[in-house]
């Protein structure tokens, strides 16, 4: 038969099934019925009576119902008619155990839900693209140095020119934001500013929601300042104003005029959550100014690829072009080289990881959920082996049988899957706490297309896996003996209680895996936790008071502004232990080279290099640091004394070895003053100053009046409530300046539990997974042991008369569920040990075989075990040897 | 006088030669014709007829109209296709093929 013929039989029967389904039983009945009354009246006419004339017309037709079940066959219906059969029947024997279908139901819907829910996310943010066009080429470009220990850092504008000129990319351009100072529209207020190099918006190619984005001429000195606004301060702020575009707004007190607005979901990479305005770097007050410089890594490079493809080459003529920078300008360049990484891949560097651990996690529970429901089909199926012995006998071939206990499972599937996204969407809002605020910006986490797809097909692979081996096992029954049997000792029996065990061996070991994934990354939480962060965060509040660049120009407005709110904030009661720090912990970090003077030369290439802080004289007695040698800074440290600094112990340790480093001296400083020589007058304790994960690295401190910044960052150890506090701030504020805004108001403790919130909820989450998975395994032994020991009665009651005791039977039974516990364990050990090496990245503190942990792990485990065999070993302790006996 | 089943794959042929003689038929007429034809000798198993109609309207051979018999009922009425002709032919052949083998083999017995 030709394909055509084939596909026009194929068309045929379609339409037939689509278009006259209904009708065409119809017309074979009333076909059939004429057939046989024509007969009947042929044989009437040859002298038969009435009612035997029709039986026999009848006879010689055949049998009706087996010829339109043929017919049936032969159009291709038949697998129709038997899901629908099968599907009935499935709904009658779910309605008839109400008991089994909840659990089971709730158990896949909790499993469903858990993986669709991880996968929405990870959808989001691993899987979609980004919302750029060409998102496959556009790359982040940055810049690292190993010998000092900076993975990646930003770039310079000269930088940027130089790769611009190499002709490596179709288009690169650079990013920062920081924060300027909106006036004129309301009271003044600090606005979120993306500062670009105007090519961004060409690679990103996202259409401005009106007006236009800046062009490269908006990015040259004498360019006329504008500005792009986000749809949402055009709302906020100037109440979706349509005229707006061409008049201009006052950042820092300078006039730029708005040239188009972006739409609300446009975010510029790299550049913070909230970003509010665009403006060029050569017309930024601050930045404008660095750009000349070679130096400074203050610009995140974006760059769109010449054409979608490994990164290789890109990279070898960046390390190329880096080579050739280093001879440019050896003093700033050397130790930095140039690297290129795919955006989405730097975006979501930090959180992939996490993701995936999570979502291998729930993939276990499913697993463990299948082989619960699997071992209750099992139970099930054993008793059920009456029913199947049945129809059998009436004809229904193995297949059959199979493909009916496969519907039943798939109902069941369906059904955890509808409940299942039903709560993956309902809890899609606190998942996205899992995500680091600047992805959760962009990647909205959604139930799309995908996510339902990806919820059927684990729905339809959970039914299968959980309702094969039950359905084969069952359909294997010999129809003699269960039919003469009944359940209790049918043929399958013994070997379904085989598979039931190794299924609970099975549920130990993957349960064992994730409540030691779990306990590990506990264990690193509780480290996190208890590690102590070199000083104390109790009672100290930090708030943040920026000064605006077109008003205090100079270091010495800086300064004093600084003295004046000092004096101001201290003359308080209660606010007397106050100080600015700039940066305090955790706040970003400044990091400088530094050279010890008259120390040996460093080999070439070598830097030396700390974290630099500058800090008014209380500083160390608010942050509770504790001093280990020479003196702190004292107000007589001013701006026209000599210039001093104090080191952090970990300095001292690595570069002073066992010297006295109290009255060296060592060079070094913030841009553009960086080579000032200062005396060492102090030694402080270590402080974990970039994250509490991180061991604290060497530091550098200097006095503030020695080294102002255009804003301070105020450390207030107070006892007093917050709301005092920032009342009093506001006071002393107001007195020198009314126009200044105070922002970011944190207590410490709150900030240092807020920069563990992302891995503790992840470890709750894990630890969430992990008691799920107990309470499954539980359930697997329970449910084994108790089959097991309802079928041994008889044995339980021989042993008691023949005078076992109790405590000797309870013995036994306990002896049983340990066993199945013990071998799973074993199995548990060594898949934990190959799986927490993945967790490696994500511990702290604790080695990824820790010990202890597996040791808990299992201690935990054999202890769900025995307690999951306790009822029925006191079911089986209180066997009566009577009842027993005579039983059946 | 006993009346012989037709031989198993050849209620096709039967079906096919039928409808080429008499252009449309019912089912019943069909039955009354194969065994008028084979002269009574040869018997429908009567019911086995509707299947083989339906496979034959998938395979395209043949095509079913409703209409109405001279007793004045609904029918439904099969009428041979271009591709039911062909086939016809081809069964005819094979069919010769076949019997001249085995009548070939009798005869040598």
């Amino acid at each position: 038969m030709s394909s055509l013929q084939r596909v026009a039989e194929l068309a045929r029967k379609a339409r037939m099934l689509f278009s006259r389904r209904e009708r065409f039983d119809h017309d074979l009945e009333e076909e059939m019925r004429l057939h046989r009354d024509l007969r009947a009246e042929e044989i009437h006419d040859s002298g038969a009576t009435e009612p035997d004339s029709h039986a026999a017309a009848q006879r010689r037709f055949g049998n009706t119902l087996q010829l339109q079940e043929e017919i049936r066959r032969a159009w291709g219906w038949a697998w129709l008619d038997h899901l629908s059969q099968d599907l009935r029947y499935a709904v009658r024997v779910l309605r008839k155990s109400p008991g089994f279908t909840s659990i089971a139901v709730v158990t896949l819907a909790l499993g469903i839900g858990a993986n669709t829910a991880m996968f929405s996310l990870i959808n989001s943010v691993l899987l979609r693209p980004l919302p750029y066009s060409d998102p496959d080429q556009i790359v982040s470009v940055f810049e690292r140095n190993l010998a000092r220990g900076i993975p990646a850092n930003g770039c310079s504008y000269v930088d940027l020119l130089e790769i611009r000129r190499s002709e490596t990319f179709a288009a690169v351009a650079g990013v920062q934001n920081h924060q300027l100072t909106l006036t004129g529209a309301g009271d003044p207020t600090v606005v979120e500013t993306v500062v670009v190099t105007p090519e961004i918006f060409s690679i990103l190619n996202v259409r401005p929601l009106a007006g236009r984005y800046l062009y490269a001429e908006d990015n040259t000195p004498g360019a006329a300042p504008a500005v792009v606004l986000s749809e949402g301060l055009w709302r906020g702020r100037f109440g979706a104003d349509n005229t707006l575009v061409g008049h201009s707004i006052h950042l820092d007190q300078q006039a730029y005029t708005v040239v188009g607005i972006m739409p609300a979901g446009f975010r510029t990479p790299e550049a913070g959550p909230k970003q509010e305005v665009w403006i060029a770097a050569a017309k930024d007050p601050l930045f404008s100014a660095w750009m000349p410089s070679p130096g400074g890594h203050w610009l995140r490079l974006v760059a769109k690829l010449k054409s979608a493809g490994p990164l290789g080459p890109t990279q070898s003529r960046l390390d190329a072009l880096s080579t050739q920078l280093i001879k440019q300008s050896p003093a700033q360049r050397t130790g930095w080289s140039l690297r290129v990484a795919p955006l989405q891949e730097v975006m979501v560097g930090e959180i992939r990881t996490p993701l995936l651990v999570l979502l291998g996690a729930v993939g276990l529970v499913l697993l463990l959920a299948c082989v619960n429901i699997a071992n209750l089909l099992l139970a099930r199926a054993t008793s059920r082996s009456r029913e199947v012995a049945l129809r059998q006998a009436c004809g229904a071939g193995r297949g059959r049988i199979i493909r009916q206990f496969l519907t039943e499972s798939a109902l069941l599937g369906l059904l955890g899957a509808v409940i299942g996204v039903a709560l993956a969407y309902s809890s899609i809002h606190a998942l996205g706490l899992l995500l680091p605020a600047n992805i959760a910006a962009q990647r909205p986490v959604e139930l799309d297309v995908w996510v339902l797809g990806f919820a059927l097909l684990i729905s339809m692979a959970a039914s299968i896996g959980f309702g094969l081996a039950p359905a084969v096992l069952t359909s294997r029954t010999d129809v003699q003996s269960n039919l003469k049997h009944g359940s209790a000792q049918s043929g399958s029996d013994r070997g379904s209680l085989r598979l039931r065990g190794l299924l609970t061996r099975a549920e130990i070991a993957l349960a064992m895996v994730i409540v030691v994934a779990a306990g590990l990354l506990v264990r690193s939480l509780l480290k996190m936790t208890s590690v102590d962060p070199g000083y104390i965060a109790e009672h100290v509040i930090r708030a943040d008071v920026s000064l605006p660049r077109y008003q205090y120009k100079t270091p010495q407005q800086w300064a004093a502004f600084s003295d004046a709110l000092m004096e101001r904030i201290q003359a308080q009661r209660g606010l007397e232990d106050s100080a600015v720090a700039v940066p305090p912990p955790m706040y970003g970090q400044v990091n400088l080279a530094f050279v010890i003077a008259g120390a040996a030369p460093l080999p070439p290439g070598a830097v030396q290099s700390a974290n630099y802080v500058s800090v008014t004289p209380k500083y160390f007695g608010v942050m509770g640091i504790p001093l280990l040698r020479g003196r702190v800074f004292n107000p007589e440290d001013s701006a026209s004394s000599p210039r001093v600094a104090i080191i952090s112990a970990t300095l001292a340790r690595r570069y002073f070895k066992d010297e006295n480093p109290v009255g060296k001296e060592v060079v070094f400083g913030f841009p553009p003053d960086t080579n000032i020589t200062r005396e060492v007058v102090g030694v402080v304790g270590d402080v974990r100053d970039v994250a509490l994960t991180q061991d604290p690295g060497p530091m550098l401190y200097v006095p503030f009046a020695q080294a102002p910044f255009w804003g301070d960052v105020l450390v207030i150890k107070s006892s007093l409530p917050t709301g005092t506090i920032v009342a009093g701030i506001r006071q002393a504020v107001d007195a020198i300046d009314k126009n200044l805004p105070i922002t970011e108001v944190e207590k410490l403790p709150d900030a240092l539990e807020t920069s563990i919130a992302q891995p503790k909820f992840r470890t709750w989450l894990l630890a969430a997974f992990g008691a799920v998975a107990l309470l499954l395994a539980a359930a697997g032994v329970y449910g084994v042991v108790s089959y097991s020991v309802a079928s041994r009665t008889k044995e339980f009651g021989v042993r008691a008369t023949l005078g076992a005791s109790p405590a000797s039977i309870r013995k036994m039974v306990l002896r049983e569920g340990v066993g199945l516990a013990g071998i799973g364990l074993a199995v548990g050990l060594a898949a934990a040990l190959a799986v927490t090496q993945l967790l490696k990245s994500q511990l702290f503190g604790v080695p990824a075989y820790d010990p202890i942990t597996f040791l808990l792990s299992a201690a935990i485990l054999v202890a769900v075990a025995l307690l999951a065999c306790y009822l029925p070993a006191r079911r089986a302790m209180r066997v009566d040897p009577m009842v027993a006996l005579r039983y059946e | 006088m006993p009346r012989d089943e037709i031989p198993p794959g050849t209620l096709y042929m039967l079906i096919l030669r039928v409808l080429s003689r008499n252009g449309e038929l019912h089912g019943y007429e069909i039955a009354k014709a194969i065994e008028t034809l084979s002269e009574d000798v040869l018997q429908v198993e009567e019911g086995s007829l509707y299947p083989a109609l339906q496979r034959m309207l998938i395979k395209g051979w043949v095509k079913a109209v409703w209409g109405v018999t001279s007793g004045n009922r609904r029918a439904r009425y099969y009428r041979l296709t271009a591709a039911g002709r062909k086939q016809l032919e081809q069964e005819i052949s094979q069919f010769e093929r076949v019997m001249g083998a085995v009548t070939r083999v009798i005869q040598t017995a």
